[in-house]
């Protein structure tokens, strides 16, 4: 741990001081995880995330600052703007799982754009039936493929959550399969916008 | 005057009514006017004089009838738009509103007022500067910092004009603040445990819901959701249509005219705020000639016609309680704001859409400025116990290849937040690139509105797609755009020309500041010749008089000059603009009077 630049006081994070009130920029190459005090895992206890972006944001927050100098203010601004940003992704179990595989090497949605297997098939096939069962004003149907798409939705987040607790030591298939599985939830969300 | 830098004014600069308040330790006060303690208000009216004079408030307000082409209202619907943007409004103001010219590239809506062009933060500094005008009689020292409010769903280009206007008059802009989040502080509606609450804020011309979550003095904006054109002004123009409609019908003659329209104004307004306390009320309106339009207009009938807008607002409720992934069961206080919720049946609508009483113990007009003033005290450092955390309510893209958005920043993302792009050239050697940045909730650029091209120069020629163009796109705690660029590989930083849309440039904000400034002072001159001119013929009849009565006691040569004295002086009061000169004058011509007084009260003695 780094100490503060102004009071010398150990830093708990590296953006502001808890004794003194100085705030700084973070060190580049400062991930979300480090900046809202974690250390980078999937498993995080959210209640702890909401408060500590809560007291960090009470710090660095430019409203606190108003009377310092543009300098000071700009920065407030800047960290304020990180800091939501890593809550942001945090505090989403999804983006938090993207971002991990980001962080540990990808691969990142621009480099891997693939879904799995048979997936664009069956949301075809979803599709389909969806529009025959409208046609006919089938409404049991249109609820029926609307649970299977849930329930697969919910498969592909608890698959996703599995491979992302266990990053560090994932093999590059397992790697793989997290980027096709994230790749995938976008089928299943439209499908779910449709499905009413 | 004595500076005070820790004076920062909490501002309601609204579409029908303007206000300023103060918070100090005992909390947020509002500064009155001459008036007394209830002249608080500050209505949004400006008149423009043919002599350049401006008159601002309820003098412009309730003489907007006799002047409907030099009276200008509701500037806040035309801030930070475009004449494209008014069309469909532009045709139902009295007042002359055109395309600001020498703006080239862009679309600036005006006033063409008083024989000249104003831009609407020229009109809103108007107002801005008679609130500044009255703090500063109330605390005997210079305002010179004011936090302003927006509505939370003004764009980009509104939140730069509102800014823009406080510049103009003379006021530091410390922070743009969202009019319901400003509801929210003022409420103090803060719980020890978690709670959602609503602010409902109907006003003269816009429409704002906000959800946030409260808890140990943190107000947490969830979501907003609203409409810059949807407000007071709506509902009045719907009785405004239907007796315009009718007038037209039975006098068999179009009568529109600018007074006709001010008259027709004023009485539905009039008729509204009747209707929100008794069940009828009857109209009557002499339109010219031999005819008089009379009418009943019975509640019912009002909220037949104003219910399509009242459903606008709660289709907005819905909205943002979805993006807030809360349901309105979960509300825990619903609060109104603005004066269009003193409408019976919008307090009726919101109460069923979130199945309770609406909170209303502070005055809907008030409670947006004492927030302003709330927040003001925050940044001055002497409030540590509250902290206001919003959102952005539009999303912010760039137009990519083909017209098409590409998404940078949500709508509902918690602010300041930042998002950094990457550009290249097409071409090599290419040393500028350009962007245009949009926001709205639509795929296509043609259907956001563009805040502005962004041209990013001195680019190092390279071939092209080599050069690697940083580009960071920052929404401060002013829900306003920041951009900065830097050339990667070169680390050299770009710089970033921008043209508005719909905006002033810094240069011609910094004129009108300027012309402003000079503005008031012939202002404050013409006052002063007023008065210097009155005091001299005051001073001459006074001296006259006495000639009269005892210009006996002085030699017949003596008595002529002082009387020629008396006409040299009337004569440069009359023809001079001078009032300094004027002043000199007159006091050399008061102590030549002296022997001749001092004459008379001897004489006045003897008898």
């Amino acid at each position: 741990m780094s100490q503060c630049v102004e009071c010398g006081a150990v830093l708990s994070v590296p953006i502001c001081c808890d004794h003194c009130g100085a705030i700084f920029d973070p060190q580049p190459g400062t991930d979300h995880f480090s900046l809202l005090g974690f250390s980078r895992a999937y498993a995080l206890d959210e209640e702890r995330l909401a408060q500590n972006f809560r007291r960090l944001t009470a710090k660095v927050h430019p409203d606190r600052h108003a009377q310092r100098s543009e300098e000071v203010q700009a920065r407030a601004t800047r960290l304020t703007a990180d800091l939501n940003r890593a809550y942001a992704v945090l505090s989403d179990g999804v983006r938090r799982a993207d971002y991990l595989l980001e962080l540990t090497g990808g691969p990142t949605a621009a480099e891997e754009r693939g879904v799995p297997g048979d997936l664009l098939a069956e949301v075809m096939e979803v599709r389909e039936a969806l529009e025959q069962a409208r046609g006919v004003g089938d409404r049991r149907t249109i609820e029926r493929l609307r649970q299977v798409n849930e329930s697969k939705r919910r498969q592909t987040l608890d698959e996703i959550a599995a491979l992302a607790s266990g990053i560090e030591t994932a093999s590059v298939r397992q790697r793989r399969r997290l980027r096709l599985l994230l790749n995938a939830l976008r089928y299943f969300e439209n499908l779910t916008t449709e499905l009413v | 005057m004595k500076r005070d830098g820790d004076i920062i004014v909490g501002v309601d600069l609204g579409t029908t009514n303007s206000l300023v308040a103060f918070a100090d330790a005992a909390g947020p006060r509002l500064i009155a006017g001459e008036g007394g303690e209830d002249d608080v208000i500050v209505p949004s009216f400006v008149r423009f004089e043919a002599d350049g004079r401006t008159i601002v408030g309820k003098g412009a307000r309730d003489h907007a009838v006799e002047h409907p082409l030099e009276t200008v209202y509701s500037i806040k619907r035309l801030m930070g738009r475009g004449t494209a943007d008014l069309a469909e409004e532009v045709r139902r103001l009295p007042y002359r509103v055109e395309k600001l010219s020498g703006a080239e590239g862009r679309d600036v809506a005006a006033v063409a007022a008083g024989g000249r062009m104003w831009t609407p933060p020229q009109v809103s500094a108007l107002i801005l500067a008679e609130l500044k005008r009255r703090a500063e009689a109330h605390f005997g020292c210079d305002v010179t910092k004011a936090v302003i409010t927006v509505p939370a769903h003004f764009d980009d280009a509104q939140r730069q004009a509102t800014r823009d206007a406080g510049v103009i008059a003379g006021l530091e802009v410390v922070r743009i603040v969202n009019e319901p989040t400003a509801a929210a502080l003022a409420y103090g509606l803060d719980r020890s445990a978690s709670a959602t609450i609503a602010v409902y804020d109907f006003g003269g011309g816009t429409f704002d819901i906000s959800l946030l979550r409260v808890e140990g003095g943190v107000f947490e904006v969830l979501a907003v959701d609203g409409d810059t054109h949807l407000g007071g002004d709506d509902l009045d123009r719907t009785l405004i249509d239907l007796f315009s409609r009718e007038i037209r019908e039975q006098s068999g003659h179009d009568i529109d005219s600018p007074v006709i329209r001010q008259q027709l104004r004023s009485l539905a307004e009039a008729v509204k705020v009747r209707l929100s306390e008794e069940d009828r009320t009857s109209v009557e309106i002499a339109v010219g000639g031999a005819f008089t339009y009379r009418r009943q207009v019975t509640k019912a009938e009002l909220e037949a016609l104003i219910a399509p807008f009242v459903d606008r607002t709660l289709e907005a409720c819905r909205r943002a309680l979805k993006a807030a992934k809360r349901s309105a069961s979960e509300v825990a206080e619903v609060v109104l704001v603005g004066g269009s919720t003193r409408v019976p049946l919008v307090r009726r609508a919101v109460g069923e859409l979130f199945g309770r009483r609406p909170y209303t113990a502070l005055n809907p007009e008030h409670v947006v400025a004492l927030g302003a003033a709330v927040q003001a005290s925050i940044l001055a450092g002497r409030r540590q116990d509250l902290l206001l955390l919003d959102v952005t309510p539009l999303s912010l893209g760039i137009e990519t290849l083909g017209g098409a958005v590409g998404k940078l920043i949500g709508a509902n993302t918690r602010v300041p937040c930042k998002a950094v792009e990457t550009f290249t050239t097409f071409q090599d050697g290419q040393t500028a690139v350009k962007i245009n940045v949009l926001q709205g909730e639509r795929e296509l650029a043609a259907d956001c509105r563009s805040l502005g091209m962004f041209e990013l120069r001195g680019i190092p020629p390279m071939p092209a797609g080599i050069p690697k163009v940083e580009v960071t796109f920052l929404i401060d705690a002013n829900g306003i755009l920041n951009v900065s660029a830097r050339e990667v590989r070169s680390g050299a930083e770009a710089s970033i020309q921008i043209v508005p849309s719909h905006g002033l440039t810094r240069e011609e904000v910094r004129r009108m500041q300027h012309e402003a400034i000079e503005h008031a002072r012939e202002d404050m001159s013409a006052h002063h010749l007023i008065d210097v001119r009155a005091t001299v013929e005051f001073d001459l009849n006074k001296a006259e008089r006495m000639i009269r009565e005892h210009g006996v006691l002085l030699a017949p040569a003596d008595r002529a000059s002082l009387s020629e004295a008396a006409a040299a002086l009337r004569a440069l009061a009359r023809e001079s603009s001078d009032a300094r000169l004027i002043n000199e004058h007159r006091e050399a011509f008061n102590r030549r009077l002296i022997p001749l007084a001092e004459k008379a009260l001897t004489a006045a003695l003897k008898t």
